[in-house]
C-alpha cells in the first residue's frame, strides 16, 4: 500500500506486478530488487547494531546489584498470599475443592520456608527468637561474596505453617492468609511512634518490630470478623527489623521475608466481609491511588454449604 | 419580424399591452422575472459531510470502539475504565473540533448566486390594460410592452420596436466596454449581435425605447450564462486531490496494519476487548491527527501572504491550484492591457513615430518623438481644439493619467496625451475661442470645429477636422511636409495608405486630422457659421497627420509574461476583441514571442495560400471565434497542442468554457482570468479562476478562487510562486508529520508481539500529533524557496504527487524506523534504571497488567504493585513521548530542505542557540527560589 501504485487502475496492475517488457516485478527489474533489498539489509543490520550497542552500553552503566532509581517502587506495598485470581478468599468448609488453590498456594510458598530448606550455614544465619536491630551487611556489591540470610522458623507461624494442619485452617472455615512487606533493595522500615497505633497493636509492642493489623474494612463489618489470631516470630504480630535491609536477588537468592500468619476463626458465613490489613511503620505509608501501598484490603466469602 | 407579427406572436398589442388577467396567466405558466438560485446543500447536510470525511470515519471508528470497551469493561468493573471512555471523548472532539474547522473554512466560500440576483432591476414601467404602469420587474411576463430610458437596467430580454438614440452596454454580459446603439433593425442572425433586442441586467446608457418582453427569468440570456455557472460543477482543487490520495494511503495502512495486528492479537490468544484496544491504538498511531489542520493553516498564512502582493485568495486550496498552474488564459482587456485608449503613434511628415505609452508618463520631455517640426505644432493645435472631452474639475494634484474625463475613450486618449506634452489643454481651448462645432456622427464619421487663433493679428478663423483617416484624405487637397502645404498627390497618398495600414496592423485605432485657416476676407469676424447648412469649406483641406491609439499593455505584463514561459506556464489570451488588436498586443506583451509565426504570417512570408502551409511549423496561432464555432474537438485539441503560443479572438462566453475544457482535456491545470460577468463560467470551470479586483464584476469575483487587487498579471505571477513554494512546504510538512506515525506505531506492534508493557499511551500520542507537532509543521509552511522554483515546469498532476512512494518510504521505513529504535532505547533505559531490566521484560504484559499481582517481581528481586507498575508505566509514555519530540526536532531540521544540504539554506548561526542560556538558567533558578518560599510561608499572600 505503502508503495502507492495499487490505483492505476484498469488492468495496470497486471502490467504493474509483473511487467514482461522491461522484465518488471512489482515495478523493479530483479538487480533493482536485490539493491534495494541488500539497501534494505544493511540499513536494519545497521540499525539493529546501534540498537543493541546502545543497550548494551546502557546495560553497563547500570549497577547488577542494586537499580538506580527507586522512586517508584518506594514506599513498599503489602501484600497477602494465598493469591489467586483477584484479592478474594471464597470457598466452602465441607468441599475440599473449593479451597484447593488457595492450600496449594499456600504450600508452594511456605516451601522455602521449611526447616530442612535452611539448613546450610553458609548462606543462612541464625537471627534470633526476637525482633532485633537491622543487620547491616556491607556494601552492594560481591566483593565479599554472598551476603547471609535471617532463617525464617516455619513453626512460628503455629496453627498457620501448615505443620499441623495442612490446609490451613480451611477445612475448619477459619482461613490463615499470610502478609508479607514487598521486598525493596536497601529499605529500611521504621518501627513506629507509639501514640500513633490503635488499642490493639500497642498490646505487644517491640521497638524492633513492624507490627500488622487486621479490621474490618467498612465499620459495620466490624462485628462480623470475630476474632483474628495473629503468628509472627517470638509471637509479634509484625516483621522483626533484623530481617532488613535486603540485598537483592544476587547477593541474597534464598531471602526469606519476614512474614506475619493471620487466621480468622470466627468470620460471619455466607456474607462478603472486607478485612483491610496495615502495616505500621514511620516510612510506612498509605495511599489513595495505590490501594496496595502499606496496606491491602481482601474480601472473605465462606459458604456454610 | 415585423411589429404586428410580433404582436401575434406574443399575443399581444403594441399600443394596449397585455391584459391583467392574460399577464397573470403567463406569470402563473413562466413563473416570477427572476433567477433561481441554485438548489443550496442544507448546511447541516455540509457540516455533517466535514464530520465523515477524509480520516474523520477512522477516527469515529476509533471513538466507538472505545466506548464500547468502556461499556464492557464498566459492567465488568474493571479497574480503570475510565481511560477509553476519554480517549473516546478525545477522539471525538477532535473530529468534531476538525469538522467545525472545516465548515467554517467551506462556509466563507461565497455563494455565486448572490451578485446576479443583485442585478436584477426592481421597477419596470409596463404598458398593460393600455395603461402605463410601474411594476415589479419580477412580474413581467413574455408579451409585456416595457419602455426604457436611459439609465435604467433592462428588466427582460426584449425585442426593441421603437427606439429613440438608445445605447446600452453590454459589458456585463459581453465584456465589451463600449455603448452599443440599438435600434428596430434587424441586423444580424446572432441574437447577441443583433440590434434589435436588449438583453437583461444589462443598462440603457442613453435615450429612450420600447419593445415586447421575449424571455423572463432564467430563459434570458444572462440566466443561462448564471445557470452555465452554476451548472459548471466545482472542479476538486488539485491539493484536494492530493490530500485525498494522501487520506486514502494513510487510512489504508492504518487499515491494513490494524485489521492484520487484530488477526494476530487474536490468533495469540489475546481478548477480543483487548484486541479492539489495540485496533484502536494503531489507528490513531497511524492518522495524523493534526495534519488537516495544519495543512489549512499553512494555507491560509500563504494566502494572508499573498493578500499582501494583491492576491485576494478567496478559496484556500487555490492558493496551491495557483502554483500548479500550467496553463494562463488570460484575458486581454484590463488584465494583459491598462484599459484606456492611449495614443501609441503618430505619423507626420512623412514618417511614423512611436509616443510613450507606459502608466505613469508625465512630462513631455519622455516622448520620444520630434517635437521640433511645425507640422507637430500644427497636428497638436488640432488634437487640442478637435475635442471635447474636458478633465472633471478638482483634479489638479493628481497625474494626468489618473484624472477622471468625461468623454469617449478616444477623445479621452487625445485629451490626455496633449495635456501631457503641451500643458493646460483648457487654457489653449480659451485661448482660441470656439465658434462652430459638428460632433462626430456615425454618417459622416468626422468631427470639425472652427476656432478663432490665439495670435491677436491674424484674424483668420482655423478650421480643424479629425475623423477616420481615408474619410478626411478625401478632403484633402494638400498636406504638410514640414510645416509647408504641398499638392497632395498620388506618391504622398501611397505613403500615406502605407502608413495607415502600418498602423492598422498594430491593431490600433486610427484618427486623421486636418486643418484650414479660412481667408478673412470670405470669413471676417462676424461671419455666421451654421453648422447645418455647412457654410463654409469642407474639403480641399490640408492634411497634417495621423495619430494612432491603443490599449496599450501594462508595463508589467511582458516580464510577468516571460516568467511564465520560463516557469513552463503556458499563456493563452482568450478575448473579445478584434484578431488584429489582438494578436498586436499578445505581440508586444511576449505571448507571442517576436521570433515565432502564425500559419497566416508563413503564408504571407512563403507568398503561399494558407492551406498549403505546414501548420507544425507555426508555434503562435490565432484563433476567430468564428472559427472556433465551426470546430470539432479534435480540431480544438489538436490546435491547443501543437501551438505553444495561442490567442483566441472574438470569443463567446460559451467558447471560453470550451477552451478552458479543451485545456482540461490535456491534462493542465488551467488558470483563467477575466472580468466580466461573461467570465463567470469559464471562471468557476477553470481549476483556479481569477477575477480583476477593480475592473471586476461581482458575479465574476464570486465565481473566482482569487481576485487580483491590482488587476495587474504580474501578481498572478507571485501567486505562482507562492503556489510552488507552499507545494513544496506541505510537502515537508507532511514527511516531517509521517515520520513520527512510525515511532508512534512500532511501540503496539511490539508490545503485542513481545509482551512489553505499554511503551506509549493512545493519549499520549494525540498529544503529540495535535500538541507538540503543530507547530513545528505550520513552521516548515514559512520556509523559504529552496532553488529557484520559477524555473522548474508546473508539476506534473499524475507524477509529482503531494506523497509518493519516495516520501512514504523514506519517511516511514527509514527516518521512521530509526526515530522507533530511538525511542525504544530510551524506553529500555527508564526501565532498566527503575529494576526492570530488558530482558526480564519480554513477555510479561499479562503479569504486569493484572491488577491482582501486587507483588511482581522486577530483575533485581523487589517487589512492585500495580500502581507502582502503573506510575513507571507512564513514567516510560513521558519517556518515549520525549524521545519522538526530540527526534522530531532533528526531524524537522532535515525536512527543512528537500535537496539542499541544511548547512546550505543556512542554518540559524550556531553560537546564538547558547545565548539565551543564561536566561534560561535563571528563570530555573528564580522559579526554584519562589518554590522555596511558597513551602517555606505557606498560606501567605
Amino acid at each position: 500500500m505503502a508503495r502507492g501504485k495499487a490505483k492505476d487502475g484498469d488492468g495496470n496492475w497486471k502490467k504493474f506486478i509483473w511487467n514482461s517488457e522491461k522484465k518488471e516485478l512489482l515495478g523493479r527489474t530483479g538487480g533493482s530488487w536485490f539493491k534495494i533489498l541488500l539497501f534494505y539489509v544493511i540499513f536494519y543490520g545497521c540499525l539493529a547494531g546501534i540498537f543493541i550497542g546502545t543497550i548494551q552500553v546502557m546495560l553497563l552503566t547500570v549497577s547488577e546489584f542494586e537499580p538506580k532509581y527507586q522512586d517508584r517502587v518506594a514506599p513498599p506495598g503489602l501484600t497477602q498470599v494465598p493469591q489467586v485470581q483477584k484479592t478474594e478468599i471464597s470457598f466452602t468448609a465441607s468441599d475440599s475443592k473449593s479451597y484447593e488453590p488457595y492450600v496449594k498456594n499456600l504450600e508452594k510458598f511456605l516451601k522455602d520456608y521449611s526447616a530442612d530448606q535452611q539448613t546450610e550455614n553458609i548462606v543462612f544465619q541464625d537471627c534470633g527468637e526476637m525482633p532485633t536491630d537491622y543487620k547491616d551487611r556491607g556494601p552492594y556489591s560481591d566483593a565479599q561474596g554472598q551476603k547471609k540470610v535471617c532463617k525464617f522458623k516455619r513453626e512460628w507461624l503455629e496453627n498457620c505453617s501448615g505443620i499441623q494442619d495442612p490446609t490451613f485452617g480451611y477445612k475448619d472455615g477459619k482461613p490463615c492468609i499470610l502478609v508479607k512487606l514487598n521486598r525493596i533493595i536497601g529499605f529500611k522500615p521504621k518501627a513506629p511512634v507509639n501514640d500513633s497505633l490503635p488499642a490493639e497493636v500497642m498490646a505487644k509492642y517491640s521497638p524492633y518490630l513492624i507490627p500488622v493489623h487486621c479490621a474490618a474494612k467498612r465499620e459495620e463489618d466490624a462485628d462480623k470478623i470475630g476474632t483474628v489470631e495473629y503468628y509472627g516470630m517470638g509471637g509479634y504480630s509484625g516483621f522483626a527489623l533484623q530481617y532488613y535491609p535486603y540485598y537483592g536477588k544476587l547477593l541474597q537468592p534464598r531471602y526469606l521475608q519476614p512474614l506475619v500468619a493471620v487466621q480468622f476463626t470466627n468470620l460471619t458465613y455466607d456474607v462478603e466481609v472486607r478485612v483491610e490489613c496495615r502495616a505500621y511503620g514511620q516510612n510506612i505509608q498509605y495511599s489513595d491511588k495505590d490501594r496496595f501501598q502499606g496496606r491491602f484490603d481482601i474480601k472473605f466469602d465462606i459458604r456454610s454449604s | 419580424l415585423s411589429a404586428s407579427e410580433l404582436e401575434e406572436k406574443y399575443g399581444t398589442s403594441i399600443n394596449k399591452g397585455l391584459s391583467s388577467s392574460r399577464a397573470a396567466e403567463i406569470l402563473a405558466r413562466d413563473g416570477p422575472n427572476s433567477l433561481t438560485p441554485p438548489k443550496a446543500t442544507p448546511e447541516i447536510v455540509k457540516f455533517l459531510k466535514q464530520m465523515v470525511g477524509g480520516f474523520s470515519i477512522l477516527l469515529w471508528i476509533g471513538a466507538v470502539f472505545s466506548w464500547i470497551s468502556f461499556g464492557i469493561q464498566f459492567a465488568q468493573g474493571a479497574e480503570s475504565p475510565f481511560d477509553n471512555l476519554y480517549l473516546g471523548v478525545v477522539l471525538a472532539l477532535v473530529v468534531i473540533l476538525t469538522g467545525i474547522f472545516a465548515y467554517y473554512q467551506e462556509a466563507k466560500s461565497t455563494n455565486i448566486m448572490a451578485s446576479f440576483s443583485k442585478m436584477i432591476p426592481q421597477q419596470a414601467l409596463v404598458i398593460r390594460d393600455a395603461e402605463k404602469k410601474e411594476l415589479p420587474a419580477e412580474q413581467l411576463v413574455v408579451g409585456d410592452i416595457v419602455e426604457i430610458k436611459g439609465g435604467d437596467r433592462i428588466p427582460a430580454d426584449i425585442r426593441l420596436i421603437s427606439a429613440q438614440g438608445c445605447k446600452v452596454d453590454n459589458s456585463s454580459l459581453t465584456g465589451e466596454s463600449e455603448p452599443q446603439s440599438r435600434s428596430c433593425d434587424f441586423t444580424h442572425e446572432n441574437p447577441l449581435e443583433t440590434k434589435n433586442i436588449a438583453f437583461y441586467s444589462t443598462t440603457c446608457v442613453e435615450g429612450t425605447a420600447t419593445g415586447i418582453v421575449i424571455n423572463t427569468g432564467d430563459r434570458t440570456v444572462i440566466g443561462r450564462i448564471a445557470s452555465l455557472a452554476s451548472g459548471v460543477g466545482n472542479e476538486k482543487t488539485p491539493i484536494a486531490i492530493e490530500i485525498e490520495h494522501f487520506v486514502y494511503l494513510v487510512a489504508g495502512v492504518a487499515i491494513s496494519i490494524g485489521v492484520l495486528f487484530f488477526i494476530i492479537s487474536v490468533s495469540m490468544r489475546y481478548k477480543i476487548l483487548d484486541s479492539i484496544i489495540f485496533l484502536i491504538g494503531i489507528i490513531v498511531a497511524n492518522v495524523p491527527e493534526g495534519l488537516l489542520a495544519t495543512v489549512t493553516v499553512s494555507l491560509s498564512l500563504t494566502a494572508k501572504r499573498m493578500a499582501k502582493k494583491n492576491c485576494l485568495v478567496k478559496n484556500l486550496e487555490a492558493v496551491e491550484t495557483l502554483g500548479s498552474t500550467s496553463i494562463i488564459c488570460s484575458d486581454k482587456t484590463g488584465t494583459l492591457t491598462q484599459n484606456r485608449m492611449t495614443v501609441a503613434h503618430l505619423w507626420f511628415d512623412n514618417q511614423i513615430y512611436s509616443a510613450d505609452t507606459s502608466e505613469d508618463q508625465t512630462s513631455k520631455y519622455a516622448q520620444p518623438f520630434d517635437q521640433s517640426s511645425p507640422s507637430w505644432t500644427a497636428l497638436s493645435k488640432i488634437v487640442t481644439l478637435c475635442n471635447r472631452a474636458e478633465f472633471r474639475p478638482g483634479q489638479e494634484n493628481l497625474p494626468i493619467m489618473k484624472r477622471v474625463v468625461v468623454g469617449d475613450a478616444s477623445e479621452t486618449a487625445l485629451l490626455k496625451f496633449a495635456e501631457v506634452i503641451l500643458g493646460d489643454v483648457m487654457s489653449i481651448r480659451a485661448q482660441n475661442k470656439k465658434v462652430a462645432e459638428i460632433p462626430f456622427n456615425s454618417t459622416n464619421k468626422f468631427q470639425l470645429s472652427i476656432h478663432e487663433t490665439d495670435d491677436p493679428n491674424d484674424k483668420r478663423f482655423l478650421l480643424v477636422m479629425k475623423g477616420a483617416p481615408e474619410r478626411i484624405l478625401e478632403r484633402c487637397s494638400t498636406i504638410m511636409i514640414n510645416g509647408k502645404e504641398e499638392p497632395l498627390d498620388s506618391e504622398k497618398a501611397e505613403a500615406f495608405q502605407t502608413a495607415y495600414m502600418e498602423l492598422g496592423g498594430m491593431g490600433e485605432r486610427v484618427l486623421g486630422f486636418c486643418h484650414l485657416y479660412l481667408p478673412e476676407n470670405e470669413f471676417p469676424d462676424t461671419y455666421p457659421f451654421d453648422t447645418d447648412s455647412m457654410n463654409f469649406p469642407t474639403s480641399n483641406l490640408c492634411f497634417v497627420g495621423l495619430l494612432s491609439m491603443i490599449d496599450p499593455p501594462r508595463s508589467t505584463v511582458p516580464d510577468a509574461v516571460s516568467k511564465c514561459r520560463s516557469a513552463g506556464i503556458k499563456v493563452i489570451m482568450v478575448t473579445g476583441d478584434h484578431p488584429i488588436t489582438a494578436k498586436a498586443i499578445a505581440k508586444s506583451v511576449g505571448i507571442i514571442s517576436a521570433t515565432s509565426e502564425t500559419v497566416e504570417d508563413i503564408a504571407k512570408r512563403l507568398n503561399i495560400p494558407v492551406e498549403q502551409v505546414n501548420r507544425r511549423e507555426a508555434t503562435a496561432a490565432v484563433v476567430n471565434g468564428m472559427e472556433l464555432k465551426d470546430m470539432s474537438l479534435q480540431q480544438l485539441d489538436d490546435i491547443l497542442c501543437n501551438h505553444s503560443e495561442i490567442v483566441f479572438a472574438r470569443t463567446s462566453p460559451q467558447q471560453k468554457l470550451i477552451i478552458v475544457e479543451g485545456c482540461q482535456r490535456q491534462g493542465a491545470v488551467v488558470a483563467v482570468t477575466g472580468d466580466g460577468v461573461n467570465d463567470s463560467p469559464a471562471l468557476k470551470k477553470a481549476d483556479i479562476g481569477i477575477a480583476m479586483g477593480i475592473a471586476g464584476s461581482d458575479a465574476a469575483k464570486n465565481a473566482a478562487d482569487m481576485v487580483l487587487l491590482d488587476d495587474n498579471f504580474a501578481s498572478i505571477v507571485t501567486g505562482v510562486e507562492e503556489g510552488r513554494l507552499i507545494f513544496d512546504n506541505l510537502k515537508k510538512t507532511i514527511a516531517y508529520t509521517l515520520t513520527k506515525n512510525i515511532a508512534e506505531l512500532c511501540p503496539f506492534l511490539i508490545y503485542i508481539i513481545a509482551s512489553i508493557p505499554m511503551p506509549i499511551g493512545t493519549i499520549t500520542i494525540l498529544f503529540i500529533d495535535l500538541g507538540t507537532d503543530i507547530i513545528p509543521s505550520v513552521a516548515l509552511a514559512y520556509e523559504k524557496a529552496e532553488s529557484d522554483i520559477m524555473n522548474r515546469r508546473p508539476r506534473n498532476k499524475k507524477k509529482d504527487r503531494l506523497v509518493n512512494e519516495q516520501l512514504a518510504v523514506y519517511s516511514y521505513l527509514q527516518i521512521g524506523i530509526i526515530q522507533s529504535v530511538g525511542a525504544f532505547v530510551t524506553y529500555f533505559t527508564v526501565y532498566a534504571e527503575q529494576g526492570f531490566l530488558p530482558s526480564t521484560l519480554l513477555g510479561v504484559r499479562v503479569d504486569w497488567e493484572n491488577n491482582a499481582i501486587n507483588d511482581f517481581e522486577d530483575s533485581y528481586g523487589q517487589e512492585w504493585t500495580k500502581y507502582q507498575r502503573m506510575y513507571l508505566q507512564w513514567t516510560g509514555y513521558t519517556a518515549f513521548f520525549v524521545s519522538i519530540t526530540i527526534q522530531q526536532v532533528a526531524d524537522l531540521i532535515i525536512r527543512k530542505t528537500r535537496r539542499n544540504s541544511i548547512f546550505q539554506q543556512g542554518l540559524f548561526r550556531f553560537q546564538y542557540w547558547f545565548v539565551a542560556v543564561p536566561f534560561a538558567i535563571l528563570i530555573w533558578v528564580y522559579d526554584e527560589v519562589r518554590k522555596l518560599f511558597i513551602r517555606r510561608y505557606p498560606g501567605s499572600k
